[in-house]
């Protein structure tokens, strides 16, 4: 030892910045939803060697061959340095071996998966890989849980940490819900159709057995106002009831009875059955529109610790989407209102497309056969 | 749920998709992991050959202290050896395993142990720690001169230049020359004795003659000249410690600087253009680079962000000084430099870091900021005539809002 490099000032002799090299990290990502766990888990060749020997033949280098031999051992030393607890011990398995470059050489990447005695609470993580025999080896940790990502780092002082699950902020969870809920309207065509099935008459009054042009915007609006937001207030209370879990309904009822919401609206532009208080019939099968939103929430799964905010969410996307469309479309048909071309095409035309395509829904829907849908 | 028309083009599940690729992007890293086809495929050099002396020796080491990890002489060995390796290799994975040794001795740690386990405290910037360990040291064998020299080192990084002189004034007692002329050189050189301190280095210089401690010699000359104002001298002492044909970073550094400070940054863009791999020369090569305009030089500015970040992601807060260094004079952006320094300077106050510090805080018009380094140079009496012009420019930004 050249004991008077001692003096070395600033880049005090082992100061990381005279260093070539880096020290010790390894990558471990780690996805948990629910009580399922996915994992890759990059840990450098240099770092396996060192701990269990990877060159037999001695000759400074290693091949896939050498590696390959050891992936057991590897994978059992690995597991046995990583402990994931939520409700108690989530067996975890070695999936698949693959390799990946670092900028400070290659690593042996793991592909992990595991499940968990519960879906909920804490998730308790136990990282000890290294920490004996390099005291300056990091493990670095990606955590997605429950749909949060989150970093930590683990050191020899540092092997146990802890994460909550329900520390989410409430406003985000709140936006995601309402963005689903925009997303769902959006690509619920069953839904638009039938809003639109009701909103096609607002620009015209029948009179004497025909259709005249509404004279005002207002009127017009008043009309749009009743009808969307008596849907709105039906599929808001049996989407909730639903989703809360006080009523239940079967799905392919449901979705028949949609698809006949949609057909009878159609119709009911075709030969008109009801021209007054169409504000009942949106509130009537509005209340079944719900439950099929309810069934989308169910599969996005409503998280347990902001259940009703991540509900009233979802609601509000719905019609906030729901007044878009809405949006979109009055202005439009409130200016071509007075043509033959609306009368005729849109109006006629549109309402018979309609009803064709939910009398075809209705068929897949009540038989469970895939026609038009994929 | 029905399955509508297009849902196929669509992703039901937006949020998660792009959470997902998020946390791919995020983790920096590369989203490709591989299987191999080929057994015969190499996959990775290792630093030592199993079969080498040196490996061998290593690994007879290790297993010694396996079999006994609280045999205070192997622990030692093993310890030293991987400190060695670490300072050889530029590698500081070995300060890993050397600690890690150390760590698994269970009984009270002797003297020798002591002020390894304070080498590697500082080594992580926790001087208080280290400090402890070399008085524990020095309780136990106060003739342990090493731990003297660690101390007066720590001392020196601290300014505190009293206590640094004790240290130096045990080593002189104890007939330790080269590392008591080092100890006093640096500490008159740092306290306002510029001319004192050369000669110290001068006449150690004269009865040193082994290269390496020639090399940090000839090295500590050069920048002791520099701040003298003499760059001819100082130009001499570098190209004779270069002359040696040691390939050593803190001399590199510091010749690059003494470059760089002269305007000559086509040499250091030459002399530091295979070193990529160490992250202070690459600063230096980049600065270099950045000021002739370069091609290689964005490339490079982002291997430094992206080893600042891998730094950082890692815990790691050892090289705020080289990055708040970055930040001033490759991003340009002098409140992040000025942060960065004071963090730095809060534990480290060298005359190197005291000259980021002001030069950030000039940067960023930030007069308030840089009055830690006027209070050292107002009581150590630094005689560089450079550092102290900075800091009398230092007093006058930021208070109309621009320099007077």
């Amino acid at each position: 030892m050249r004991w008077i490099r001692i003096f070395v000032s600033g880049l005090l002799l082992l100061a990381l910045p005279v260093l070539a090299h880096k020290a010790s990290d390894s990558y471990l990502t780690l996805q948990v939803q629910g009580d399922r766990v996915l994992g890759q888990w990059d840990i450098a060749l240099r770092d396996i060697d060192f701990a269990l020997g990877l060159d037999p033949d001695g000759n400074g280098d290693i091949n896939w061959g050498e590696l390959r031999a050891r992936h057991a051992d590897i994978a059992a030393w690995a597991l046995s340095a990583l402990t994931l607890e939520r409700g108690g011990t989530c067996p975890l398995q070695v999936t698949q071996h693959q390799i990946d470059d670092h900028t400070d050489g290659t690593y042996a990447v793991l592909q992990l998966a595991g499940q968990c005695p519960t879906p909920e609470g804490a998730l308790g993580v136990h990282y000890r890989l290294l920490f004996d025999q390099d005291a300056l080896h990091r493990g670095l940790l990606r955590l997605e849980l429950d749909g949060l990502t989150r970093s930590a780092v683990f050191a020899p002082d540092t092997t146990r940490q802890s994460f909550a699950a329900g520390e989410v902020s409430h406003l985000t969870q709140f936006g995601q819900f309402f963005i689903q809920g925009i997303w769902h309207i959006w690509i619920g065509f069953d839904h638009i159709l039938f809003l639109l099935s009701l909103l096609l008459p607002v620009v015209l009054i029948r009179q004497a057995g025909h259709w005249h042009a509404v004279g005002r915007f207002r009127d017009a609006l008043h009309e749009v106002l009743w009808v969307v937001t008596s849907f709105t207030a039906a599929h808001s209370i049996t989407l909730s009831l639903a989703a809360l879990g006080y009523v239940s309904l079967p799905s392919r009822l449901v979705e028949s009875a949609i698809a006949v919401s949609v057909v009878l609206a159609a119709l009911n532009n075709l030969t008109p059955l009801i021209s007054q208080r169409r504000w009942m019939v949106a509130f009537g099968f509005g209340l079944i529109h719900g439950f099929g939103f309810a069934s989308v929430l169910a599969e996005l799964g409503l998280p347990q610790q902001t259940l009703v905010l991540s509900l009233v969410g979802f609601n509000l996307g719905v019609e906030t989407g729901q007044l878009a469309v809405v949006a979109a479309f009055l202005p439009l048909i409130y200016g071509l209102r007075h043509t033959q071309f609306y009368r005729q095409v849109i109006f006629k035309g549109g309402s018979l497309l309609t009803m064709a395509i939910a009398l075809v829904w209705l068929t897949e829907r009540v038989f469970d056969l895939k026609l038009i849908s994929s | 749920m029905p399955n509508h028309w297009l849902t196929g083009l669509f992703p039901i599940r937006v949020s998660t998709s792009l959470a997902a690729l998020l946390l791919i992007m995020s983790v920096g890293v590369p989203a490709s992991p591989r299987t191999p086809t080929n057994d015969a495929q190499v996959l990775e050099t290792l630093p030592t050959r199993a079969g080498d002396t040196a490996a061998r020796e290593l690994a007879r080491l290790r297993a010694a202290v396996a079999q006994t990890p609280n045999d205070p002489q192997r622990v030692e060995e093993l310890a030293q050896r991987y400190l060695d390796l670490a300072m050889a290799r530029g590698d500081p994975r070995y300060v890993g395993y050397a600690e890690a040794v150390l760590n698994g001795f269970t009984t009270a740690l002797p003297a020798p142990l002591l002020t390894l386990r304070g080498v590697l405290r500082q080594y992580r910037h926790d001087f208080s720690g280290a400090l402890q360990d070399f008085a524990a040291a020095l309780a136990l064998a106060p003739d342990h001169a090493i731990a003297h020299a660690w101390r007066g080192a720590v001392f020196l990084v601290q300014a505190d230049y009293a206590a640094a002189s004790i240290e130096c004034e045990a080593l002189r007692r104890m007939n330790r020359e080269a590392l008591a002329g080092g100890c006093l050189g640096l500490t008159q050189a740092y306290g306002g004795q510029l001319e004192a301190g050369y000669q110290t280095l001068q006449h150690t210089l004269e009865r040193v003659s082994n290269a390496d401690n020639r090399l940090w010699l000839l090295t500590r000359l050069g920048e002791v000249a520099a701040w003298r104002g003499q760059p001819a001298q100082a130009k001499a002492h570098y190209l004779e410690a270069l002359k040696l044909g040691r390939d050593d970073v803190y001399l590199l550094a510091a010749w690059s600087d003494f470059l760089l400070d002269n305007g000559q940054p086509a040499e250091v863009a030459r002399l530091l253009a295979t070193w990529e791999s160490a992250d202070s020369l690459l600063l230096r090569l980049t600065e270099a680079q950045s000021a002739l305009q370069l091609p290689d030089a964005p490339r490079h500015r982002q291997m430094l962000a992206d080893r600042f970040a891998a730094a950082r992601a890692r815990g790691d807060t050892t090289h705020r000084a080289e990055e708040a260094r970055f930040e001033l004079r490759l991003r340009h952006d002098p409140r992040t430099a000025l942060r960065l320094a004071q963090e730095n300077y809060a534990l480290q106050r060298e005359p190197r870091d005291a000259r980021i510090l002001l030069e950030a805080a000039i940067a960023a018009k930030d007069s308030a900021g840089a009055q830690s380094v006027r209070d050292w140079l107002s009581r150590s009496g630094f005689e560089d005539a450079r550092t102290r012009q900075w800091a009398q420019t230092s007093t006058q930004v930021g208070l109309t809002g621009e320099k007077r």
